[in-house]
């Protein structure tokens, strides 16, 4: 009897450590193409996931659209900002040391989340919807929860999306190559500043779509970005920079390792666990679990 | 690295440049009692540093708004200043620092006991004199400190009243409980007044299990405790945590027969508003409700606060964060007018030795500051709002029992 329980014990919070770690993957996977691709660590998409979960609120409280349904919506509208964020700002300090970009984006996190303070309040919100919290009874008397099923097949499904842009649209070839070596894809006639741009849109849009699903499944007030921000940087250095799937092996890994430590270890300790890992990962791995060297090899012109 | 370095400096000077040697007697010759207040604005307290601010500004109007304070013949105008901390304690040590540089020695409490506890040793320091909104944490006021003053009942009595209510009210009388606890000093403090009272009126705690602080995901903590079958699974959080424990737990199936019982999540109006449906029955405790009994000569009883405060505010509804903040502000208005002057050791004497009655409670303090003649209420989420369940004298409804909803 105490054997099964601690069975169902496990199998549960594996379950659920790796549906959380699909949220944490869809939350970071726009942080990791950014950063792999233009070298920019962007400390404003926590601010862009909760502006996106701020959108899909406001748009099924106008339109009671379901808010996995408005995700296309969300997607294009921050593409749309994002877009616009990096061709005239990000752009103009695009061959700046790091350090600047980091302070722009710092800067950029402020004014986003202190406008969504003023417009919003600082209210926790969560968009209601009568499926997200209920969950399907598997044996064992291990639950599905459905809400975070949807968010971590939204997060594969993205992820293996993003790979098949890049990897076969002129597009995401134009950012893979202006990612690598950005002179050489100048002369290939590729428009780096819009190609920047683009990227930027794409990071922005899954930020979004992030948020969508978190202010689904959980609580979101604008003091969250720094923690969305954190828990992407954290997913996408385990995962290693330069693959589409790194975010999603990342997120996948801290999701476990939180879950898992959780039920080994006191729940004060979750955090400490999370960084633990980070920091074993990058002692045996310092590339992350799926990261490539030749981005960190990449030439700047 | 070079301009990070130039940069910090350049902070630092500009941050010990506050300007000093102005320190005049606290406006008394421009007919304004000027009060300092750092709240927490911005940052992850906003929410509750807004609230606070709110409670504040309701004072200040209805005391000017009722001529003004009366100091030694003269009235004066109350003005509060407020500075934004961004919900960091070491940020609203120095401002209230800074306050006093400038020549403000009555400061209005921070939002939460991390901030309270740090601005305390400031204000002890500089002789200063504060009164106490939120600041419930017990470890505040064994510091030997005799110029802060809690208008709040301490953390102890924040799940321990939810305690004696279901050994008072449930019926059947739940016989297991669980703890489920941030690991912030406040909610600690809370969790282990909870359980001491628990086991002192003989119901069996299966388990306590702690959190961090303001995180969105308690799984961990309710996988763990599900297999222990608790009647009623007793959260000591704040709001973010508060709401997790119930969505958390109807997606991992882990329904408590008698439901859940949270410290100060349920009487925010933002519990009701995220949770739907989920969160009726949810049983919290608050410093104040519209039944509290007692009666001041500046805002009437309990209820009529309540009207002052639905006019303010677009006929929102109030909750105890603003009270206890307009309570905290009365305390300092009732002092100063009791001692005659705007000085600082004159308002601390006169605070110590007030024993009033207002629409917040009693107001008496013990030598440690805390107000510890005050009991707390306990509400019940039912159709979405929270009503006051016990004691039963100023209940509004009787309590539903189970807790547990369709």
């Amino acid at each position: 009897m105490a054997r099964d329980h601690l069975m169902s014990q496990f199998l549960q919070a594996t379950l659920y450590g790796l549906l959380q770690g699909g949220v944490f993957a869809l939350v970071a996977v726009g942080f990791s193409l950014v950063w792999g691709v233009m070298n920019v660590v962007n400390l404003a998409h926590g601010a862009f996931v909760v502006a996106g979960a701020y959108l899909a609120f406001e748009l099924h409280s106008w339109t009671g659209i379901d808010p996995f349904l408005s995700v296309p919506v969300v997607a294009v509208a921050l593409f749309a900002l994002g877009y616009l964020v990096q061709r005239y700002l990000v752009n103009l300090v695009i061959n700046a040391p790091v350090f600047i970009t980091l302070l722009l984006t710092f800067g950029l996190e402020l004014v986003i989340v202190n406008g969504m303070i003023m417009l919003f309040t600082a209210n926790y919100r969560s968009i209601p919807t009568g499926y997200a919290t209920t969950s399907l009874a598997l044996p064992g008397d291990v639950r599905l929860p459905l809400g975070r099923l949807i968010a971590a097949l939204l997060a594969v499904g993205l992820t293996l999306a993003l790979g098949y842009l890049m990897r076969h649209t002129r597009i995401g070839l134009a950012i893979l190559a202006t990612g690598m070596d950005r002179g050489a894809a100048r002369l290939m006639g590729i428009k780096a500043a819009h190609v920047y741009a683009l990227t930027f849109g794409l990071a922005v849009a899954l930020a979004g779509i992030a948020g969508a699903a978190v202010g689904t499944i959980g609580t979101f007030s604008p003091a969250d970005a720094g923690r969305f921000t954190l828990f992407s940087f954290v997913a996408a250095v385990l995962g290693g920079l330069g693959t589409m799937s790194g975010a999603l092996y990342g997120g996948l890994l801290l999701g476990l390792a939180e879950a898992w430590g959780g039920q080994l270890l006191p729940g004060t300790l979750v955090n400490a666990v999370a960084f633990a890992v980070l920091v074993v990962v990058l002692a045996v791995r310092p590339q992350g679990l799926a990261g490539r060297s030749f981005y960190a090899a990449r030439v700047e012109v | 690295m070079r301009s990070a370095a130039v940069a910090s400096v350049l902070v630092l000077v500009a941050a010990g440049c506050g300007s000093k040697g102005e320190a005049t007697d606290t406006g008394a010759k421009t007919g304004t009692l000027t009060v300092g207040a750092s709240l927490s604005l911005t940052g992850s307290l906003a929410r509750e540093g807004t609230l606070t601010k709110e409670g504040y500004q309701v004072c200040q109007d209805v005391v000017n708004k009722k001529g003004g304070v009366s100091v030694g013949g003269k009235k004066l105008t109350l003005q509060i200043q407020y500075q934004d901390d961004t919900s960091a304690p070491d940020t609203a040590g120095q401002l209230v620092d800074q306050f006093n540089d400038k020549g403000v020695r009555l400061i209005l409490g921070p939002y939460g006991s991390a901030t309270t506890a740090s601005t305390a040793a400031v204000v002890e320091r500089n002789g200063q004199v504060m009164v106490d909104s939120s600041g419930a944490d017990d470890s505040i006021f064994t510091k030997g400190y005799k110029r802060t003053f809690a208008v709040l009942s301490p953390a102890t009595e924040y799940a321990a009243s939810m305690v004696q209510a279901l050994y008072d009210l449930a019926n059947p009388r739940p016989k297991t409980l669980a703890f489920v606890s941030a690991d912030d000093g406040f909610s600690k403090t809370a969790t282990k007044g909870g359980v001491d009272k628990a086991k002192q009126l003989g119901f069996t705690v299966v388990d306590t299990e702690y959190v961090p602080n303001g995180t969105s995901d308690v799984s961990a903590a309710l996988t763990k405790l599900k297999g222990k079958n608790p009647d009623v699974i007793l959260g000591s959080a704040h709001l973010a945590e508060g709401v997790a424990i119930v969505k958390q737990s109807k997606e991992l199936g882990i329904t408590p027969s008698g439901g859940f019982a949270e410290t100060v999540a349920p009487p925010t109006p933002d519990f009701a508003q995220t949770l739907g449906p989920a969160a009726n029955g949810v049983l919290g405790s608050t410093q104040w409700t519209v039944k509290t009994t007692g009666k001041d000569d500046w805002f009437g009883t309990a209820s009529d606060y309540a009207t002052t405060f639905k006019a303010a505010f677009s006929g929102r509804e109030p909750e105890y964060h603003g009270a206890e903040a307009t309570a905290a502000c009365l305390v300092l208005v009732l002092g100063v007018q009791k001692a005659g002057s705007t000085e600082p050791d004159k308002v601390r004497d006169a605070i110590a030795g007030l024993d009033e009655q207002s629409f917040f409670g009693p107001l008496k303090f013990a030598p440690n500051g805390e107000n510890l003649t005050k009991t707390m209420a306990v509400v019940q989420i039912q159709n979405g709002k929270p009503v006051a369940v016990w004691p039963k004298e100023s209940a509004e409804a009787a309590m539903t029992w189970p807790g547990t909803t369709s």
